[in-house]
């Protein structure tokens, strides 16, 4: 089974001599300087850690460090000093995401549920504000102190008074610094430098969210380039009984335990925060029907495009494979590297030239045949090609195993059934085919899990697309894995790190089930010595 | 004679389904008409102006419309993480197998049935995690933050220990342990019977791992397209997808092009080698 093993004695070529001039004095020193270089990261990781005063994380980095050290200067524990080098890269980028995933399943953490509680109070008290009855207005221009900060002017369109206003509250100001022209507007200010007008237009977005705090959590806030007005927190937070009431008519809006304060009428604040809701999002995936529907469909259609390229492939990469396995036939070497070209291919690229080709309005395919088909356009044309572009990448891969299992099925038994009086069909369905099929099970398996998550050919070729609505995250042609890749980075719709989360915790599940399969099937765990 | 017109016939039309798009991409890269329309298998003038418009960095379009193409950087950011993971994936991976391969200590049986139980969940999976990890550690060490190169490799070297380290053991095993034990006694440490002894002669599997490695994080998408997010720091994969959702219609001869030069590289490497891959595959490694 393993190619070329080794008979010979040691040979005495360069590379081993050279190895091994580096594991005596210069083995230690190079031993040394990776063990300092990791240790002079943990010390400066250390010190920012202590900075944001992250005390869980900074005392796992102590203890993995002394871990470490201790592992490489004591004379024991051999074969730790060969496993923690990947361990490490296992634990940080694969235990631990994998561990956090599963925490973040758990939680609402979403657009809207992105801050923690505290944070998401202050924000609501920032932003429940409006003008009271008898409010003040201001005359307002955008300027920039000295330190080049965005600050506004102020003048009381009631008293005339002036003030300057910054992000940390209101400061009076001399009123002949400020000089107003004949229409009312401000038109120059003694320490501060006005903003011109193209300066003003790019500041759009920044002016219109910039709050100047004064007493009682009031504000002031532009309204468009020339006023201000005052405004009022319409909201009052009780910390003792933790509800916002409504100044107004004293509505109560309480903690509803999933991330947000909401009235009895059903009334909710944002923002709202992150927090743990239990099994929520999966429970979600069965019955909320925004989001029931389309989970279900791509479910289905996962398992359909994995199991439909494998098969396919598989048929065909055999039928080629029946039909070149034939000793002395002519050009067999020609065309086995011709097949096989698909393959060597890195598979991202031809995915964007299929793209192309299959392009409705310009694309090759649909010029060269006499009728136009919606390949990329049309929901079910969509899945055909997705079907049809995996399949072309897939089938020189079965090909090649195929062709080497024929090849390996003793030629006795075909031999011997044939003398039997067995025809072709009959000797390829009794005796060829099952030996094959016990050789390239498990390749079968391992290709079906492959492609239940082959998001490159999908996002690639289609992108997920054609588009079902507006109003839902899943494309026709997506499956879970680029459906959970949307729900959590796709913006526009929201995202939704939690429901991801939730949805790739499914797909681990399956995965896992035909992995179990796979090893059932194969019975590997028993080789191991 | 057996009658094998069939067998020919049956090679002759597969052979046009899997060469087509290769023929018409070449056809594409030199043809002198750079839209998707006027693309056909046959070139009608031949010229190298899409590469030299490729190469460039900039593309423009007939209706006067410019966008900035950085394919060589995306090539050597591409050339530079593919390279990064795979030599530190074999090394890693050899690291580990060597002692399951060569060490009886508690806790192997274990620690292989764990690595196998890791790798079902593909890394892939926690990209949310990833994303929010990397989006932390770039605070304590910008260098392993988000949209860079050295954050992506480490990501993938989480990948690195699983079905290699068992390729590998496997291979091991098949050393004998007599040369490890005459190194022992000529007074060689486990190190030196690693490096010295144990890798020369596992260089097959470490080149089988290393390569399908390398293949592997060349094509990888979904991982590089999330954590890189400006152009110059992209991979070739996640530019020439951000290349194509433009108004590809009218730059397809520069595209064509730039999927000509990335192919050609990797095609050479695989036909060169490929016996020593479907060896690997068809042993649990499964190329993207």
């Amino acid at each position: 089974m393993a190619p070329g093993a080794p008979a010979t004695p040691l040979p005495l070529g360069l590379l081993p001599r050279l190895l091994a001039a580096f594991s005596g004095t210069t083995g230690l020193v190079i031993k040394l300087v990776f063990l300092s270089l990791a240790n002079a990261m943990a010390v400066w990781a250390a010190t920012v850690l202590v900075r944001d005063s992250r005390w869980i994380a900074l005392s796992v980095l102590v203890a993995a460090t002394l871990a470490i050290d201790s592992v490489y200067l004591s004379r024991r524990a051999v074969p730790l000093k060969f496993l923690v080098p990947g361990s490490v890269f296992l634990i940080a980028f694969s235990v631990v995401p994998v561990a956090y995933n599963v925490n973040v399943a758990f939680t609402n953490w979403s657009t809207g549920h992105l801050l923690a509680k505290e944070e998401a109070i202050e924000g609501i008290e920032r932003s429940y504000l409006a003008p009271p009855a008898d409010g003040r207005s201001y005359l307002m221009a955008p300027a920039r102190d000295g330190r080049g900060q965005l600050v506004l002017i102020l003048v009381d369109e009631a008293d005339g008074s002036t003030f300057v206003g910054s992000r940390v509250g209101l400061e009076p100001l001399r009123r002949d610094a400020v000089e107003i022209d004949e229409n009312g507007a401000i038109v120059g200010t003694e320490g501060y430098q006005l903003l011109e007008a193209d300066e003003l237009a790019s500041l759009d977005t920044d002016l219109s969210a910039y709050t100047v705090p004064t007493k009682d959590g009031a504000a002031i806030r532009p309204e468009g380039f020339e006023t201000a007005v005052e405004l009022r927190p319409t909201l009052r937070y009780e910390a003792d009984t933790d509800t916002f009431v409504r100044i107004e008519d004293g509505t109560v809006f309480r903690d509803n335990g999933k991330g947000s304060f909401v009235a009895a009428s059903g009334e909710e604040l944002e923002p709202g925060w992150k927090t743990r809701v239990g099994v929520e999002n999966f429970t979600r995936l069965l019955k909320d029907p925004l989001v029931r529907k389309p989970f279900f469909r791509v479910f289905v259609w996962t398992f359909v495009f994995a199991g439909a390229t494998v098969v396919a492939s598989f048929a065909l990469g055999l039928f080629l494979a029946i039909a070149l396995n034939l000793p002395g036939l002519r050009f067999q070497r020609t065309y086995r590297s011709l097949l096989i070209v698909p393959y060597a291919v890195p598979a991202f690229l031809s995915l964007l030239v299929w793209r192309g080709l299959l392009n409705d309005e310009f694309g090759l395919v649909n010029r060269l045949l006499p009728f136009d088909v919606p390949w990329l356009f049309d929901p079910a044309w969509a899945r055909v090609s997705v079907i049809l572009v995996s399949l072309w990448l897939t089938f020189p891969y079965f090909f090649l195993v195929s062709l080497g299992a024929l090849q390996s099925i003793p030629s006795e038994l075909v031999e011997a059934a044939r003398v039997d009086g067995a025809g072709p069909w009959q000797v390829f369905r009794r005796i060829t085919f099952p030996l094959l099929l016990v050789a390239v099970a498990p390749l079968l398996i391992a290709s079906f899990a492959f492609n239940f998550n082959n998001f490159n050919n999908i996002y690639l070729l289609t992108a997920g697309g054609p588009q079902a609505s507006d109003q839902i995250v899943a494309g026709s042609t997506d499956i879970l894995i680029s459906y959970t890749w949307k729900l959590a980075f796709e913006a526009g719709k929201g995202q939704d790190y939690g429901l991801a989360s939730a949805v790739s915790i499914v797909i681990f599940l399956i995965i896992a089930s035909i992995s179990a399969l796979s090893f059932w099937r194969s019975r590997s765990l028993e080789e191991m010595r | 004679m057996r009658t094998t017109w069939w067998r020919h016939l049956v090679a002759g039309v597969a052979i046009a389904f899997s060469l087509f798009p290769v023929v018409y991409i070449v056809s594409t890269a030199f043809n002198a008409d750079q839209s998707l329309s006027a693309s056909s298998l046959v070139p009608r003038d031949v010229t190298l102006a899409n590469f030299r418009e490729l190469l460039s960095g900039h593309t423009t379009s007939a209706g006067g419309r410019t966008l900035e193409i950085p394919y060589v950087r995306w090539f050597a950011n591409s050339l530079l993480v593919a390279t990064a993971a795979a030599l530190l994936t074999v090394a890693l991976g050899a690291l580990a197998a060597y002692a399951f391969s060569r060490f009886r200590f508690r806790g192997r049986r274990m620690g292989m049935m764990t690595l196998l139980l890791i790798q079902m969940f593909p890394v892939f999976l926690a990209i949310v995690a990833i994303y929010l990890i990397l989006l932390q550690t770039g605070d304590i060490f910008p260098f392993l933050g988000l949209n860079t190169l050295t954050g992506l490799i480490v990501v993938y070297l989480g990948g690195a220990m699983g079905v290699n380290v068992w390729l590998m053991k496997g291979f091991f095993d098949t050393i004998p342990a007599e040369l490890d034990e005459s190194a022992r006694v000529d007074g060689a440490t486990p190190a030196q019977i690693f490096w010295g002894v144990v890798l020369p002669l596992a260089a097959p599997v470490l080149a089988v791992v290393g390569l399908i490695s390398f293949i592997t994080t060349l094509n990888e998408f979904l991982i590089a397209g999330t954590l890189l997010q400006t152009m110059e720091r992209q991979t070739l994969p996640v530019g020439m997808q951000f290349f194509v959702s433009q108004q590809y219609a009218e730059e397809w001869g520069t595209f064509a092009a730039g999927v000509l030069l990335a192919a050609i590289p990797v095609v050479v490497l695989f036909m060169a080698l490929q016996r020593f891959i479907v060896q690997g595959l068809t042993r649990g490694a499964v190329k993207g």
